[in-house]
């Protein structure tokens, strides 16, 4: 179950499970600012690949109090390789494919560059902070609890 | 499995009523803005744990939604079913009625203060709002879609416009607010007493035209005044002011036929002259009033005479805080005037050209609890009382209220405190001519200006409300014996703050009230102004005579009878005081 890799530039490299353990344990503790949440999405994953995100949306957007639910998959490459994400609820948002709500990650400035220091609420902040921006301020968005069908 | 990384479940033996069986834990429910630990029993069902923290929160069960580790529990899920155990955290978002998350607004994105009102509409106003307002009133019309709540947020700008003791400034602010905020100004617009005001082409071209710089420019440019006197073209910016959407639609249009004409050879020139001959004067006249350009908004449009209706685009700017000076009479003898006035007309100050009445826009304005601390403060303040009815348009204001008593007997009647009685209105309405006279008088505005009168005002008053619950009898005698020297100009807005708590008061008591207010007050009108106070008029003109000093003017005695025989008045005294000395 411990993935040890071999060590980049710099020092240490925590392990995969290391690193999902520590999230989870945030993520039930109310890290962040009460504007994100994530947790496991099944107690019974072992490899802790499965995670749910929620994101509210922020004030003042067009995502202005809408809760978004995501699904968050950290392949057994993370954190070196960034996770999979995809909205749940329907989203108009850039980066984000219209049909199935996957999220392409590099649309996000803050992410498209991935490191292995980035985790799950930085994901979701980002794509948070990502609503906010101005190329997203004026997107209608499909009424609410539509979600994708897949 | 990963669970037992996290905290270890200890057995709380405290008794909580909740407990109906089971541990109690401790979970923190946390907020963006707020965070509070609930205990709650360890097999507890969502919904029981939204109980409490409804409790807790002061927010109702339904506008709860709760969220663990990125999932939302619903109702039927159980807590631990959730894997919520004691000392983790669950976060909590409260829906308000426009869903305007709390768990959204202000923390963890600074930034969005800067995103203002403009994301949702296209208008085109500048946005300086952010920026001197506090966010709180940019949440204004996202909170409820009471309009009074709305306007209940003045209390903030209330705030700002004490800071600079400025009224002129507050209502400069509450323009950009509004202007800045096209929600507010479609709540206003929605307001069935603007519509029905809107739908009167009479009374709007009346109040256009009592407007001395409209009348300015409309001898300047005569095609103004043709387009005021066409009532075809009036109904038509009426309609256009009622319907926003409209507008902007009607602004669009314009726009692009604007630059159409720009493109016609000559057209550029022509397009120029126009904005320098129409655009200019009845900017720079608003300017004048306000410092910046309440017509900005509708976005340079010049042109009178191709097509008429697009001035009349700039006028349909509607002040809410206008009202306070536009609105009535017994109201600018206080914007503290909240249960009095309102409604129906307005005066079309050029801050207002369509005069329209944001004190119309709901009585209830005044009764909120931003406009009541407001009123306090401008009773504390009496030079911010100065100020505003120092204000030009504040006079023209009452000047064409004066004039046409028709006018300002409409704004009356359509008052809720009085909608219920017309024997008041009858008594009201034949006070009505004293009252203006009253007010234009210097002396009762410098009474009203002088925060002791103002007390003793609202103590009398005080002290009448209590008698009359105590002793209803007694009132009539002591009523009839006169109360010595209270002038209703101040005495209706020491009315105010007592009666417009029971806002739509048709309490006979009150209304019995007002009738021998308005008899003092005709009574004290009638013997002049020296009754204003029990204070001697050394005490009153203090501040005049101080200055009257600093200027030079060694002669306290002479200052203080040119003081007297001017009400008051610092320049006029001068000039008696130069006149009467050698030269």
């Amino acid at each position: 179950m411990q993935h040890l890799k071999s060590h980049p530039a710099h020092g240490v490299v925590v392990p995969r499970s290391f690193r999902l353990l520590e999230e989870l344990e945030e993520g039930q503790k109310g890290g962040g600012d009460g504007t994100v949440s994530w947790g496991l999405a099944d107690d019974d994953d072992m490899m802790l690949t499965h995670w749910n995100g929620m994101i509210i949306g922020p004030a003042k957007t067009v995502y202005e109090g809408r809760i978004y639910s995501l699904k968050v998959d950290c392949g057994h490459r993370y954190p070196e390789y960034p996770p999979m994400v995809r909205f749940v609820n329907k989203i108009n948002l850039t980066g984000v494919n219209s049909s199935t709500g996957a999220v392409d990650l590099k649309s996000v400035s803050a992410l498209s560059r991935w490191k292995n220091s980035y985790n799950i609420k930085m994901v979701l902040q980002e794509l948070r902070q990502h609503m906010m921006m101005k190329e997203n301020s004026r997107l209608s968005q499909p009424p609410e609890g539509q979600v994708y069908s897949n | 499995m990963a669970e037992q990384g996290a905290a270890d479940l200890g057995n709380n033996n405290n008794n909580k009523p909740e407990a109906s069986e089971g541990t109690i834990i401790k979970v923190t429910v946390k907020t963006p803005k707020d965070k509070e630990e609930i205990a709650i029993a360890e097999d507890a069902s969502v919904t029981q744990f939204k109980e409490e923290i409804s409790k807790r929160f002061k927010a109702k069960q339904d506008q709860l939604v709760l969220i663990f580790a990125g999932k939302i529990l619903k109702d039927g899920d159980s807590l631990s079913q959730h894997g919520i155990k004691d000392g983790l955290t669950v976060h909590l978002v409260i829906k308000t009625a426009h869903k305007a998350a709390d768990g959204g607004s202000t923390s963890a994105s600074s930034s969005t203060s800067n995103q203002g009102g403009n994301s949702t509409t296209s208008s085109p106003a500048a946005n300086p709002a952010p920026t001197t307002v506090p966010t709180g009133s940019g949440h204004t019309p996202t909170q409820t879609p009471n309009i009074m709540s709305g306007f209940g947020d003045l209390a903030s700008l209330a705030g700002l416009g004490m800071g600079s003791a400025n009224f002129m400034e507050l209502q400069q602010q509450m323009q950009r607010q509004l202007m800045s905020n096209p929600e507010m100004l479609s709540q206003i617009m929605e307001n069935p007493l603007v519509q029905n005001m809107m739908s009167n082409p009479d009374l709007m071209r009346q109040m256009i035209m009592a407007n001395p710089q409209m009348q300015q420019l409309m001898e300047r440019n005569p095609e103004i005044s043709h387009m005021l006197n066409n009532p075809e073209l009036m109904r038509q910016t009426m309609e256009l002011a009622r319907n926003p959407a409209m507008m902007q639609e009607m602004m669009r249009n314009q726009d692009r036929a604007l630059s159409n004409l720009e493109s016609i050879p000559g057209g550029y020139n022509a397009l120029r002259r126009m904005y320098t001959d129409i655009q200019e004067p009845m900017f720079s006249a608003a300017r004048e009033q306000f410092g910046n350009n309440p017509f900005s908004a509708l976005g340079g449009n010049s042109d009178s005479g191709a097509q008429p209706s697009r001035t009349e685009n700039r006028e349909p700017l509607p002040n809410p805080w206008g009202p306070p000076n536009s609105s009535n009479p017994s109201e600018s003898g206080g914007g503290t005037t909240g249960s009095t006035s309102t409604s129906g007309a307005t005066n079309p100050s050029v801050s207002n050209p369509l005069g329209v009445n944001p004190g119309s826009l709901g009585n209830g304005m005044f009764n909120s609890p931003g406009m009541q601390s407001l009123l306090q403060q401008i009773s504390e303040n009496p030079q911010l009382m100065q100020n505003m009815l120092s204000a030009p348009y504040m006079r023209s204001m009452m000047q064409s209220l004066a004039q046409n008593p028709e006018l300002a007997s409409q704004v009356m009647m359509n008052n809720p405190l009085f909608a219920g009685n017309p024997q008041l209105q009858e008594q009201f309405r034949s006070q009505l001519p004293i009252f203006l006279q009253q007010m234009q008088n210097p002396e009762a505005l410098s009474v009203m200006t002088n925060p002791r009168a103002m007390q003793a005002l609202m103590q009398i008053q005080q002290g009448l409300q209590t008698l009359q619950t105590e002793a209803p009898g007694l009132m009539p005698s002591l009523m009839t014996s006169g109360i010595p020297g209270v002038p209703t100009g101040g005495a209706v807005p020491a009315e105010n703050p007592a009666s417009s708590p029971s806002s739509a008061a048709t309490n006979p008591a009150q209304q019995q009230l007002m009738q021998q207010m308005l008899q003092m007050f005709a009574g004290g009108g009638g013997s002049g102004g020296g009754n204003g106070t029990s204070q001697t008029p050394e005490v009153r003109f203090q501040t005049q005579l101080d200055q009257l000093n600093a200027m030079g003017f060694i002669n306290r005695e002479a200052n203080l009878q040119a003081l007297i025989a001017t009400g008051g008045d610092i320049n006029a005294a001068i000039e008696r005081l130069l006149g009467s000395q050698p030269s």
